[in-house]
Order: C-alpha cells, then sequence, then structure tokens
C-alpha cells in the first residue's frame, strides 16, 4: 500500500511534469504563430501558381510535357510522406504513417513495389519498424528552405521521368486551423491540375513549350514548399493541443491524488485517536 | 483612363498590388512594357528589374526572375525573389558581384558551375543598376 509519503512524492513529480508540458505548449503556441505567419505569406502565391498552371493546362494537349503523361501500365508507386522529426505532438505522426501503412496493405497486390519518400524522424522510424520499403529519407530538418525543396523536387521528377516510378501520391497534414488538422493523401504525379476555370489562350514568349517547360517544375516545387510549411504549422497545432491536454490530465491527477492523500491521512488520525481511546479506556478499567 | 492592376508576388510576401499605369520588365525577349489593353501574355521572365508607374512616379524593382501574366488588365509578376530599388543593400550587392567575378574565372566557359557563377553575377548587376535608380 502506498504510504503519506509515497502519494506526496507523486504529486509533486506530477506537478513539475505539469510545469513542463504547460512550458511546452506556451513555446508551441509561439512556434505557431511564427509558422502561421510564414504560411500566409507563401499561400499567396501558391494559390496564384495553382491557377496560372491551371489556365495554361486547360490550353495544353496532354502530351504537353512528361510529368503530365499518365503512365498506361501502373507498376511502381512511391508516396512522399510529410510529417516530422520530433514527438509529444499527439498523433500528428502516426497517422502520416498510416497513411502510408493503410494504402500499402490495401494495394499491394496491385502493384509491384510501393516506396515510400519519407521526410521526418519520427515517420522514418515508424515506417522502418514496419519494414516498408523506404526509398530515401530526409531527418534532422531545422529549418525548411529552398534548397530542401529543390533536392525533393528533382528526386521526385527524377523517378518519374525516368521510369522509376510511375505513380506518386502525396501525404502530409493540412492546416484547417489551429485546433484542426486534416491529414491529406492526393496524387502528385502524373500532375493533375484543377481544370475548374476557364483557360486562356495566351501570346506565350519565348514559347508554349519553353514557358511550360520551366513552370511545372516550379509548380511542383512551389506545391512541394507549401505542403512542407503546411505540415509544419500543423505539427506545432498539434503539439500545443497534445501539451494542452496533458497539463489538464496532470491537473486532474493532482487534485485526485490530493483527494487520497487527504483521505488517507484523516483515516491514519482517526486510527490513533481510536488507539488512544482505546489505551485510555484500558487504562480506566484497572 | 483604364488602369493596369499589378501584382508582385514571391514565395516570401505579396511586394505590390495596386493600380497603376504602365509596367516594363524584361522577359526572354527582351524588355517589354505592358499598357491597359494589352494582349493575354505569359512570358518567362528574366533577371533584372521591374518598373512601373503610378502617377507619374517611377518605382523600381530587382528581380532574379519568373512568371509573368497579362490578362484583362491584369498584371501578375510571380516571382523567385525580388527587391525595391530602396531595400536594396548597396554594399552587399558589390560583395556578391566581386565574389561572382572572382569565382567565375575558376571555371571553365559551359560548366554548370560557370553557369551556377554567371548567373549570381547578373543577379548583383540587376540589383546594383536598380539600386542606382533611387539616387
Amino acid at each position: 500500500m502506498a504510504t503519506l509519503r509515497d502519494i506526496k512524492r507523486k504529486i509533486s513529480s506530477i506537478n513539475s511534469t505539469q510545469t513542463i508540458t504547460r512550458t511546452m505548449k506556451m513555446v508551441s503556441a509561439s512556434k505557431l504563430r511564427r509558422a502561421q505567419e510564414e504560411l500566409d505569406r507563401i499561400k499567396a502565391y501558391a494559390i496564384k501558381m495553382e491557377e496560372l498552371v491551371g489556365r495554361v493546362a486547360q490550353t495544353l494537349p496532354a502530351n504537353a510535357h512528361p510529368l503530365l503523361v499518365e503512365r498506361e501500365e501502373v507498376k511502381n508507386v512511391l508516396i512522399l510522406s510529410i510529417a516530422s522529426d520530433k514527438g509529444l505532438c499527439g498523433a500528428f505522426n502516426v497517422n502520416i504513417g498510416l497513411q502510408a501503412e493503410n494504402f500499402i496493405a490495401q494495394q499491394k497486390g496491385q502493384y509491384e513495389r510501393v516506396g515510400v519518400y519519407v521526410f521526418g524522424r519520427k515517420a522514418k522510424d515508424y515506417l522502418q519498424r514496419r519494414k516498408v520499403d523506404i526509398v530515401k529519407d530526409w531527418v534532422d530538418i531545422r529549418k525548411v528552405d529552398q534548397a530542401i525543396v529543390d533536392g525533393i523536387t528533382s528526386d521526385l521528377i527524377r523517378y518519374f521521368v525516368e521510369g522509376e516510378f510511375d505513380k506518386i501520391y502525396l501525404s502530409y497534414t493540412h492546416f484547417h486551423s489551429a485546433v484542426k488538422q486534416i491529414g491529406v493523401f492526393e496524387e502528385f504525379l502524373p500532375l493533375k491540375p484543377k481544370l475548374d476555370q476557364e483557360g486562356t489562350e495566351y501570346l506565350y514568349e519565348p514559347g508554349r513549350s519553353a514557358i511550360v517547360e520551366s513552370l511545372i517544375p516550379k509548380y511542383l516545387s512551389t506545391k512541394i514548399y507549401y505542403a512542407l510549411v503546411e505540415s509544419q504549422t500543423s505539427e506545432h497545432a498539434a503539439r500545443m493541443a497534445a501539451m494542452e491536454n496533458a497539463t489538464s490530465n496532470c491537473g486532474e491527477m493532482v487534485r485526485y491524488l490530493t483527494l487520497v492523500y487527504n483521505k488517507r491521512r484523516q483515516e491514519g488520525i482517526t486510527n490513533e485517536m481510536m488507539d488512544i481511546v482505546g489505551g485510555a479506556e484500558a487504562l480506566r478499567g484497572t | 483612363m483604364s488602369v493596369l492592376n499589378l501584382e508582385i508576388i514571391t514565395a516570401e510576401k505579396v511586394l505590390v498590388n495596386e493600380e497603376v499605369d504602365m509596367v516594363e520588365a524584361k522577359g526572354s525577349l527582351g524588355e517589354f512594357g505592358i499598357l491597359p489593353g494589352h494582349v493575354q501574355f505569359l512570358t518567362l521572365l528574366e533577371i533584372g528589374e521591374v518598373r512601373y508607374v503610378k502617377d507619374g512616379k517611377t518605382s523600381y524593382l530587382a528581380t532574379s526572375g519568373g512568371f509573368g501574366e497579362v490578362a484583362d488588365d491584369k498584371v501578375t509578376f510571380l516571382l523567385d525573389t525580388a527587391e525595391f530599388a530602396q531595400d536594396i543593400d548597396l554594399e552587399r550587392a558589390k560583395i556578391a558581384m566581386e565574389e561572382a567575378q572572382e569565382r567565375l574565372k575558376e571555371f571553365e566557359m559551359d560548366t554548370a558551375e560557370y553557369r551556377m557563377h554567371e548567373l549570381a553575377l547578373f543577379r548583383a548587376l540587376a540589383r546594383l543598376q536598380v539600386a542606382s535608380r533611387k539616387l
């Protein structure tokens, strides 16, 4: 049975845990704010790029660029999984891992090979434990920058163009709001620009193929950059929520343990009093 | 009088979003100007200068290239990087230029490294040119 001292020690240990989780929550909150600012900055560019590509793609023949061509036979599939290096953020990393795992479990029979191109240590560890075919990983990334984005983009383009993979999926966490993040699993290559707006016939300078040639890789890298920043923002939001939960759970536990502690103490006092009364009673009898 | 709606956007931020009278920039086939009523137009922008005129006042930006789109008097420039003339650090641009010139001597022509440093030189030159406009 736990003694009074044990309970007291437990309470103080939970209290210090609570201090830590509360601090982590506040750190995540300030990181979230900064990440959100970055997201807002790049958002305008990403949206305009998407619109522009959509308008140009309307008037393009399907085979205008190798990255637009749908393969007749899809044998090898790649999943680009974007998660994070650090844990303590709820189900954030596991969700991304699960998306890839479920896809592989369901579709394994259809394809010869399903590879995963993974960003973030936690997702990598998760998938590695489950013996998933990891093509390449990026871990220990401090800050998402253009160099990383260009690296990933050129890898993916190379895999696709050289025929190593016939289809590439993108799996990341969309930042809906500070309390809601949604896992996204979508087709990435071959490229399918949204065709929901009117196409525009442009005067192209120097020429349409030259522009498409540089517009499409740029579009892909913008998309990846955006997904990375969104994932980062979601990570901080998820961590903030997880730490918020942990802090309130700590509070609840302290309340419960304090109750137990007081009960136990009261019990001790009652027992002692009964001893004294019993003793006194026995003495009087003599 | 009709005006142009100009938006200049980089991955960093939205630099310009206003109504202007004229835009000039350097495309892959040379400098071009845009006035209201321009044909629908899509071009690759080169490293160089972007100018626009508003109420008789000209503003200058240095850019490292991107895409320029004109449709229905809406001009959208999606640029990799861009800086206003007054924001350019002249000293840094000079150092970047000298460095690029030095590095260029180390490499053979037509190698990837040569091309890379050549582009760095062009960017520095563009920034110097634009920066000199504010004087």
